[in-house]
């Protein structure tokens, strides 16, 4: 980087070295740590300059400013209740899912469950267990005797 | 949202108008803009920022080109922060006078490469971009730009108060 293209920078972009272009950031830093005057002679132009900028401050905005914005917002459309997000990610909404999961398998389960084959020895011990203790099935023991 | 934008348009807007009242009324017609658009915004946050600086820019344009239309007198905006301050804080808000009545004689487009770039912080790539121009010429407006600021101070510097001639 030449001292003309380095007056041209900071001519442009004032002093600090981040406001400089990127890619020819590093040559010009290099040129200043040389130390050469017209480059350190620019500089301290550009930097007076900057300190004037640096003198015109505006006031924060006001909090009444802040207000009447946030009063012009649209109200936000009121979202159906299973689609709060919150709803999803609160307790809630973790027992709700687990508790679906559950019925969801049972019903799966017996919709798979193979129908039982007529003689079928295996399936009609199951059912025979199954129903064995209930009005349904004949009692365990014979107790016709006693 | 509001917490984190409205100060950078309020800066934006009273440096490119010079005028702090003016500057919320613009901020107030941006973020009406914002509430439309938001809903659909699916871009980064760079380019909305980007955006926000163009909207900005435009609603400024408005209120300055009305003014030059309605304008009947050459007069200095008066502005609340000119009153008589503690000695301390008076250096500080004339020091930011002088340089907010230099800041008005620029031509428009050089204030606002000299706001973008150095006041709101824009990356030269933003600010070419929010301007619509290359960086090759942003980098002309910014040179004509603080070399006529420079111009202006040393006028404001040498007639008191007066206002300084407007630089092209």
């Amino acid at each position: 980087m030449t001292p003309e293209r380095f007056r041209q920078l900071t001519e442009a972009y004032g002093a600090s070295p981040e406001r400089w272009p990127a890619g020819e950031r590093d040559a010009a830093l290099a040129l200043v740590h040389a130390g050469d005057a017209q480059t350190l002679a620019a500089l301290a132009e550009a930097r007076a300059l900057d300190s004037m900028l640096d003198a015109h401050a505006v006031a924060a905005p006001s909090p009444a400013l802040a207000r009447r914005i946030v009063a012009s917002a649209p109200a936000q459309p009121a979202r159906a209740f299973w689609r709060r997000p919150r709803i999803w990610f609160s307790g809630v909404g973790f027992v709700g899912a687990g508790a679906a999961g559950v019925a969801a398998g049972a019903l799966l389960a017996s919709l798979l469950a193979p129908a039982p084959a007529p003689g079928d020895s295996a399936h009609g011990g199951w059912f025979e267990q199954s129903y064995s203790g209930t009005a349904f099935g004949g009692a365990p023991s014979d107790w016709s005797d006693q | 949202m509001v917490a984190r934008k409205l100060p950078r348009i309020v800066a934006l807007a009273a440096r490119m108008l010079g005028d702090r009242d003016e500057a919320d009324d613009v901020a107030q017609e941006a973020f009406l803009r914002i509430w439309k658009i938001a809903p659909k915004w699916r871009s980064g946050s760079a380019r909305f920022d980007t955006w926000l600086h163009r909207v900005t820019l435009n609603l400024c344009y408005d209120r300055l080109r009305r003014h030059r239309e309605t304008s009947v007198s050459d007069d200095w905006p008066e502005q609340a922060d000119l009153a008589p301050l503690p000695d301390e804080r008076l250096d500080t808000a004339h020091a930011s006078a002088h340089i907010r009545r230099a800041l008005a004689t620029l031509p428009a487009r050089q204030r606002e490469a000299l706001v973008l770039q150095y006041y709101q912080e824009l990356s030269n790539a933003e600010a070419a971009a929010a301007m619509g121009v290359s960086v090759e010429a942003l980098e002309s407006l910014l040179a004509r730009a603080r070399r006529n600021l420079r111009t202006a101070l040393a006028d404001l510097a040498n007639t008191g108060d007066d206002a300084p001639k407007e630089h092209r």
